[in-house]
């Protein structure tokens, strides 16, 4: 079962490259700008799942299956924390993805505005056409 | 008899190429309003993926802000200015 496990989780991992490369493709070589920032949450969001499967503590061939970093009893003792700590996912990357969501959602509506701004200015989303305005 | 954490990895692989197809299909889709609801999907994927790799903290914070936000606000943005990406083509060359 571990070597189904391996691949499985493997499978994950590639697509999760893969979205990488097709979103960087979006952001790059797409010449519309709302095209350009739905490549980038794709992207901002595909790294945030990397930072978080990094912290998966079940990766693959666990002894059992991991548990959310939180404990659920009010006053543990030194066993329950040394279950916890054997059991529990990484909670420092779920910190800073959190952080990252929201700092995203800020610059999304940032780029979003600034869009609307250059629609208004230029009558066109077309980065080829801006340049060539401003060319 | 399948095991629970065959289980998990097998939930896990189906999200991940559902959401490389989604992926796909939203960048090279050239209607920019069904691109963004296959943004949309595969943001629904992700939050899926989040719950099963034990962080339903992220999962909470995840679902409203890139399942119902930005979508939202990214409809807004196509609704005031132009629908199609526009494929200009070979209209772009060096015509300067």
């Amino acid at each position: 079962m571990s070597e189904l496990n391996t691949f499985l989780f493997n499978i994950l991992l590639f697509s999760l490259f893969f979205n990488v490369g097709i979103s960087l493709y979006g952001i790059f070589a797409r010449p519309s700008l709302i095209k350009k920032i739905i490549a980038l949450t794709i992207f901002s969001d595909t790294a945030n799942v990397l930072a978080i499967a990094v912290g998966y503590r079940g990766w693959p061939s666990p002894s059992q299956p991991p548990i959310p970093p939180v404990i659920t009893t009010t006053e543990p003792s030194i066993d329950d924390l040394t279950w916890f700590a054997r059991q529990a996912v990484d909670p420092l990357p779920q910190a800073l993805v959190l952080t990252a969501i929201v700092i995203g959602l800020a610059v999304t509506l940032f780029l979003v505005f600034l869009t609307l701004q250059v629609y208004r200015l230029y009558g066109t989303t077309d980065v080829r056409r801006v340049a060539r305005l401003r060319g | 008899m399948i095991e629970l954490d065959t289980l998990t990895y097998l939930f896990m692989a189906l999200a991940g190429v559902v959401s490389l197809i989604a992926t796909y299909l939203a960048v090279l889709e050239n209607d920019l309003i069904r691109a963004v609801i296959f943004s949309a999907l595969q943001s629904t994927v992700y939050a899926i993926l989040f719950y099963l790799l034990m962080a339903p903290d992220i999962a909470l914070v995840y679902i409203p802000v890139a399942v119902g936000l930005y979508p939202a606000v990214v409809l807004f943005l196509i609704k005031k200015t132009e629908r199609s990406e526009g494929d200009l083509g070979g209209a772009g060359g060096g015509s300067e």
